[in-house]
């Protein structure tokens, strides 16, 4: 009781001393909240959204399909909905797991089940409506971890079981064996009014109207002072009073009253309505036969003239009802009213980089809209079919209207949209491509990267430096770092840490919830009361709902419905005080974070709760539901104040950073002190740490993927941050911790190059597997197939067929080399064998396939072989080969901030520098690395490592983290440094090992994480003699992988001119190149030729062989003039003696 | 040149000895001689490792090469080193490096039959030839006191039914070639500091200033005597030449207070060692290198031809 009674008090005392309080340490919320929400999160929320109400939606709204000659014949959906994962083979449904589809080259899907009640009308032998109930439409490629997945829910162990890593993070399909992510796509945000400029600088109010029935685009734009409306269905601009005047707004006095009072709205609107005028509009009748004539004939589908076209397509999202304009003229209003202001004052003009303006596009949305065109081209196909069959006059078999539900459609459509990334929905004018990606698996990270990854909206090919820029409105939203390099520099984003993208919410409790807290409904209102300056707007979703007449009041009370729960927690409210405007989103495709509630500056979040957290009586939804978090987004933090930590919070303050390095992503969050960094160092790092090696997953060698690369000794970092924490980096490293003397040595570290001891790669440093994947199929024919071979043991083919198995596969472990055969079949010699040919007379011959490695490289190991059926129902064999490769010469390794390297030299360990303590470096690295790159994070890493070694601790270095505890400090590293004995600055006297001196200076040494990246000299060195030649051109091929010679460009070649090196140039250019013999004919400067019987020269122009001289020319010159010669121009030799 | 000679007659004095550790001053001689001694003591004094394995039977989790690469990091006790021929150049067997002279073979059978994990050390290595074993850790007291760690070196941890067989080769060699052939741990030497306290400056400091000048070093080479407040070298092996004494006592205003130098012509050495040779005898054994060269060096001077007589140490030399 005592005990209580004291911490009420305790309670009571934090709240009354206010404004000094101390800090709640709020970490322990983000891996709560990660375990809530997880990593990718946004993609399964949006996935589990669409197969859990939009696939009702969708059906609902196009739930009859019914003949059109035959009134009786129909069928409805009743009700959909999506299975467990399988697939029928033989007839038999068999569950599927994300790993078997990966191996078996299947799609992970599940069937796609409808209720449905059909009527087969006068036609079938009941006229009465049939059901019939779990018919399948089609099969739904299942994103995994989702909802619908078998790992939904799963623990550790049954992850394991099903062959699956507990830490991949899932958001992406199966798609006939390749996982394949759908990006995350950007784009402007529908039903809104965006005021910017044209390319001619004319003021223009935008708004790309979406509904479930259409999508258009409304534009209305001031040029030369006048103001028009251009949509696409009028063939040209249209002035906007004789639009208003079509909407039966004829009086232009009500116009301007509904502009507002002030006369200068008026005074910019008096061209549009003197030029209408002239035009002699005056009333409805004369502006629709105005537009009548302006309207675009329709060609297909039903047309409702000019008026239809105001009413179903004009700012669609604005329905109207019983041929009421009003509601639109008042939007219209709005937008010329906003498109003035902007014309009157530059400020109100909208930023389209705003990430308030944005949404995105998840893969729910994206396969719903697929997934609507494939179900109503079903539909329609369904009506198609049935008309023809019905309107046939006699039919062998009785007509049944459910049998012609084909599943194919839809599974197919989803399939290869999947798969080749086009998304070409004709319906909706969307033809979009590289939606889909597979998923990197060349490290965890890169797994990450794939899922977070925003795709642009623009072309890359754009020059603007706008959306490339950082927009301040990305803070904690999306990340700085991590954007890559070159053409599509700031235009691909990745999420940060926090963030959480919206799906779509009901209206309906929306709009009666902001009547009931007095919000005066639009269609209420006079004209004149719509812009009168006490009130306010209130719009939910870009629709006008009405006005409020204490905006503030009304946000307030939104929001507090909001924390209590009532409404939807991703609804935001934001007052816009410059536009008199609130407004209420619910829409999908927001960016929102969470943040901490705080009360005139003091945070809701109080010790006890992190308490009651770590003991597990709370975790981050009560956090969320108890209304001591909530999540804002965009534009709603425009109306908070947020204070990055609890000391700094005034009695403005309304919300509460929770941890600061949550700013950036994932990938960027490997990097320790990035906040020490120069920035572009941390956006390096963030694409090489794609590229390192390390551990892919758990169950990486159960894997078949085409190329994997693993470390074989990968460490966790010495210096970690929160971050690697979360996201299970330090389970799955990409790295290892090499003691690192920042020296320079023996002159081959120059250009970032490092020396790195031999003794230390002997000892399995940066040592890494390679496996590549080779594959090889039976084929089936029509009667016959590829059968197994078993090879010859004779003494000759012995040593050739030495890996194959009596089957004709290599067996796993053994070597395997440059042009060795790891596979032979026998192949039907006559593929079109007939049927009635007995087996026996079919010849078969055997094929083989050979090993293409490195000549007289490392060798190889057979490291699985697999078979399956692939999607043709072939046998296909798959052999997995493995090489473990030490690092070498030109080997490519870099430290996690940016700073890359190759290998320069390796030295023995003798000739190493030591310290007396008997340390020495596995690599050095040259000082010269430093000043220019300005990376001082990779000092305190070095630092932070040592300390982090001596004292057995791992020590952190998470983002902006030294205020709240989660790096450490300089200082408290220097101090730990001292107590382990080693100097403060992390500098140490070395002996050489060459002499055995000491060296001139201190050297700074210490660990350093150091990743080994993909790029290796082994698969890029290549030298050729004599080799291949094209066959046209009779010139050697190009490219390593044909074996290729290399090109001396032409601007060498200009280098060998300008030095007058000609012999050279004609030895390259033509000796080593493509030397021929050619007959030239002195007469006509025709080519001739030789006739190689009677050993005679011809010109075969001039019919003789009396001047004919014979000279070396490159071969490609003699296509060239053969080619000329084809096309009627004659290109003539003219010699000389020489 | 005739008749000047550099010959000098270096000193040891050994401080500590262990099995495995050995501390040792070197004196009257220079770093090129306490250089060379601990550079053969690193790559060129010969131990036995694994070269070659055969695998038989690998249903682990860790590919063969893996293992193998494990396998050959094992340390075994190579006392027979010295004496042992290399491969390359015995004549006993036709160059397959398989014969009683050059090689030790060993064999490894493992299977997991239980539930729990099976961890595969080099304790279950079996070898032909009892002088050559992997190396026992648990005699030496150092580290392990749980004998359940005392398992020796893991190599693969094995799950239920999987199985490890293979027969490995052990031969000759030196770290030059191969890290695993390193007999030596830690090889280092320091240069023997020399630390002067200027009695009579030091005592016009007050205690506060002492105290700072004893903590201004991160190493405990200083102390303050608690009888007589005086400031003392306590272990002037401490130090390591880090310059913050001096640097303090130059905020301080008082050059001359502390005097560091090296002694350029004595060294203390610390040498670990592997566990392959005992420390002691690593360091013998790099002296036996050691001369064995200086004498090729000698006889290459007056005749080429002699180069060939000297088989095993010509190679060294060719190979090196």
């Amino acid at each position: 009781m005592l005990d209580a009674s004291q911490g009420m008090r305790e309670v009571d005392k934090q709240s009354l001393a206010a404004p000094v309080k101390s800090a709640v340490d709020k970490f322990q919320l983000l891996p709560e909240f990660l375990k809530v929400r997880g990593l990718v999160k946004q993609h399964l929320d949006s996935f589990n959204y669409f197969v859990e109400t939009e696939i009702r939606k969708i059906v609902r709204a196009n739930d009859l399909v019914k003949s059109k000659n035959y009134d009786k014949v129909y069928l409805r959906y009743k009700d959909v909905w999506i299975g467990t994962p399988s697939v029928v083979h033989d007839g038999v449904t068999d569950q599927l797991t994300p790993q078997r589809c990966r191996l078996g080259e299947m799609t992970y899907s599940a069937p796609i089940f409808v209720n449905i009640e059909y009527c087969n009308g006068t036609h079938g032998l009941n006229a009465n409506p049939q059901v019939k109930k779990n018919v399948i439409i089609g099969r739904m490629p299942v994103m995994l971890r989702s909802k619908l997945c078998v790992l939904y829910g799963k623990d550790e162990d049954e992850l394991a079981k099903l062959g699956e890593c507990p830490l991949d993070p899932g958001g992406y399909f199966v798609v006939k064996g390749n996982e394949k992510v759908i990006l995350i796509q950007e784009q402007l945000s529908k039903n809104r009014i965006i005021i910017d400029t044209d390319k001619k600088g004319c003021v223009q109010a935008s708004v790309m109207s979406s509904t479930s029935m259409t999508k258009s685009k409304t534009i209305i734009k001031m040029e030369k002072e006048k103001i028009y409306l251009i949509l696409n269905s009028f063939t040209s601009k249209v002035p906007i009073m004789a639009v208003m005047k079509a909407m039966g707004m004829e009086s232009d006095q009500e116009v301007v009253q509904m502009l507002g009072r002030d006369p200068q709205y008026a005074a910019l609107l008096l061209p549009s309505i003197e030029d209408c005028a002239t035009l002699g509009i005056y009333t409805q009748e004369q502006a629709v036969e105005f537009l009548e004539k302006k309207h675009k004939k329709n060609k297909w589908g039903k047309d409702e003239g000019a008026l239809g076209v105001l009413r179903d397509i004009f700012i669609a999202m604005i329905q109207v009802r019983d041929n009421n304009f009003h509601l639109k003229c008042a939007y219209v209003v709005v937008m010329l009213r906003r498109m003035m202001d902007a014309i009157l004052n530059k400020d109100a003009m909208d930023d389209k980089d705003y990430i308030g303006n944005k949404r995105l596009e998840l893969s729910g949305q994206l396969i719903s809209l697929l997934f609507e065109d494939l179900f109503k081209t079903m539909n329609s196909n369904i009506v198609w079919h049935i008309d023809k069959l019905l309107a046939k006059n006699s039919r062998s078999s009785k007509f049944d209207i459910s049998q012609h539900l084909v599943k194919d459609d839809i599974t197919i459509g989803l399939e290869r949209s999947l798969s080749t990334g086009n998304w070409n929905v004709k319906r909706f004018k969307m033809d979009r491509k590289g939606i889909t990606q597979i998923v990197s698996r060349l490290s965890f990270i890169a797994a990450f990267g794939a899922m977070t990854k925003i795709s642009p909206q623009f072309e890359k090919s754009r020059k603007v430096s706008g959306p490339r820029a950082l927009q301040p409105s990305q803070w904690g939203m999306l990340c700085p770092c991590d954007t890559p390099e070159g053409e599509s520099c700031g235009l691909v984003k990745n999420l940060a840490l926090m963030t959480h993208v919206t799906t779509d919410e009901e209206e309906g409790p929306i709009i009666s919830l902001c009547t009931y807290l007095g919000v005066e409904d639009l269609s209420l209102l006079s004209g004149e009361e719509l812009h009168s300056p006490t009130s306010y707007l209130i719009m939910l979703n870009g629709i006008i709902l009405g006005k409020h007449r204490r905006p503030q009041l009304f946000a307030n009370g939104m929001r507090k419905l909001r924390r209590a729960g009532k409404i939807a927690d991703f609804v935001s409210v934001y007052v816009n005080e410059k536009q008199r405007c609130v407004y209420i989103a619910s829409d999908g495709g927001r960016v929102c974070r969470p943040l901490v509630i705080a009360d005139n500056g003091v945070s809701r979040i109080k010790h006890h709760h992190m308490k009651e957290l770590k003991d597990g009586v709370r975790n981050f939804d009560s956090f969320l539901r108890e209304g001591l978090i909530e999540y804002l987004d965009v534009n709603e933090e425009n109306n908070a104040l947020i204070a990055l930590y609890e000391g700094e919070a005034t009695s403005e303050t309304t919300h509460i950073e929770i941890e600061p390095f949550t700013i950036l992503g994932v990938c960027a969050g490997l990097i320790p002190f990035p906040h020490h960094n120069q920035s572009p160092r941390n956006t390096y790092q963030c694409a090489m740490g794609k590229q390192a090696m390390g551990n892919i997953a758990y169950n990486q060698l159960c894997r078949m993927d085409t190329l994997i690369y693993l470390l074989v000794y990968p460490q966790r970092p010495l210096l970690t941050t929160r971050t690697i924490e979360l996201v299970g980096y330090d389970k799955l490293g990409a790295g290892q911790n090499a003691t690192v003397a920042v020296m320079s040595y023996s002159g081959y570290d120059i250009e970032d190059a490092i020396v790195m001891n031999k003794s230390s790669l002997d000892r399995g440093f940066g040592r890494c597997i390679v496996m590549k994947r080779s594959a090889a199929v039976y084929q089936k024919y029509q009667n016959t197939s590829d059968q197994f071979s078993t090879p010859s043991r004779a003494p000759y083919d012995r040593e050739k067929n030495q890996l194959l198995d009596n089957d004709g596969l290599a067996s796993p472990g053994e070597i395997i080399r440059h042009h060795d055969i790891y596979f032979q079949k026998d192949c039907p010699t006559n593929a079109n064998a007939s049927f009635n040919s007995h087996p026996s007379n079919i010849g078969y011959k055997t094929i083989r396939q050979t090993y293409k490695g490195a000549e007289g490289g490392e060798t190889a190991v057979v490291d699985r072989v697999a078979l399956c059926t692939d999607k043709r129902g072939n046998l296909s064999v798959k052999f997995m080969i493995r090489q473990t490769r030490r690092p070498e010469l030109g080997d490519k390794f870099s430290s996690r901030h940016g700073q890359k390297g190759v290998c320069g030299t390796i030295v023995p360990q003798e000739d190493f520098p030591f310290s007396e303590r008997g340390i020495c470096p596995d690599l050095i690295m040259n000082p010269h690395g430093f000043p220019s790159r300005m990376t001082v994070g990779k000092m305190i890493e070095l630092l932070g490592s040592k300390a982090g070694v001596s004292c057995g601790k791992f020590h952190y270095g998470s983002a902006f983290g030294e205020p709240s505890g989660h790096a450490h400090k300089v200082e408290d590293i220097s101090e730990t440094l001292v107590k382990h004995g080693f100097c403060y600055n992390g500098k140490d006297f070395l002996y050489s090992g060459i002499t055995g001196m000491p060296l001139q200076a201190y050297i700074f040494m210490g660990p350093i994480y150091y990743q080994k990246l993909k790029h290796m000299v082994m698969d890029k060195m290549h030298a050729r003699g004599m080799g291949p030649r094209q066959l046209i051109t009779r010139q050697p091929t190009e490219g390593r992988s044909k074996n290729g010679g290399l090109r001396v460009g032409e601007m060498e070649r200009d280098c060998l001119i300008a030095y007058g090196a000609s012999n050279l140039i004609y030895e390259r250019l033509m000796i080593s190149s493509d030397p021929f013999e050619v007959q030239v004919c002195r007469k006509c400067g025709l080519l001739g030729y030789e006739n190689h019987k009677t050993k005679t020269k011809v010109c075969p122009t001039c019919k003789n062989g009396d001047k004919i001289s014979s000279m070396k020319l490159p071969y490609a010159c003699k296509l060239l003039f053969q080619e000329i010669q084809s096309m009627n121009i004659v290109p003539k030799l003219t010699l000389d003696e020489s | 040149m005739e008749g000047a000679s550099y010959q000098r007659f270096p000193k040891v004095k050994i401080r500590e000895l262990k099995d495995d550790y050995a501390k040792f001053e070197l004196r009257e001689t220079d770093a090129s001689v306490a250089n060379a001694l601990r550079r053969v003591m690193i790559a060129e004094v010969p131990t036995i490792a694994i070269d070659l394995v055969e695998i038989e039977v690998n249903s682990s989790v860790l590919n063969d090469e893996f293992i193998a690469h494990r396998l050959g990091l094992i340390p075994l006790t190579s006392e027979r080193a010295m004496s042992m021929r290399f491969s390359r150049d015995c004549d006993a067997c036709d160059g397959d490096g398989q014969c009683e002279f050059c090689s030790v073979e060993f064999h490894l059978r493992a299977k997991c039959i239980n539930d729990q994990t099976l961890d595969v050390t080099s304790k279950d290595l079996y070898s032909s030839d009892h002088t050559v074993v992997p190396v026992d850790f648990s005699d030496t007291g150092s580290g392990f006191d749980n004998p359940e760690d005392q398992r020796g070196i893991t190599i693969v941890k094995l799950r239920k039914g999987q199985e490890l067989r293979l027969r490995a080769i052990a031969r000759k060699g030196i770290g030059k070639d191969h890290a695993k052939w390193s007999p030596a741990a830690t090889v280092t030497f320091m240069y023997e500091p020399e630390i002067h306290i200027n009695e009579e400056m030091m005592e016009t400091l007050s205690l506060e200033e002492k105290t700072s000048v004893v903590d201004s070093s991160p190493t405990k080479v200083f102390g303050i005597n608690p009888h007589t407040q005086q400031v003392e070298v306590v272990d002037p092996e401490a130090y390591t030449y880090d310059d913050e004494v001096l640097k303090k006592v130059e905020a301080m205003n008082k050059p001359g207070l502390v005097e560091i130098y090296a002694k350029e012509d004595s060294f203390i050495f610390t040498v670990e060692s592997t566990g392959a040779v005992k420390a002691s005898q690593l360091v013998l054994n790099a002296i036996e290198v050691l001369k064995q060269k200086l004498d090729a060096v000698r006889l290459s001077e007056d005749t080429v031809e002699a180069d060939d007589q000297f088989g095993e140490l010509g190679a060294h030399m060719r190979g090196g």
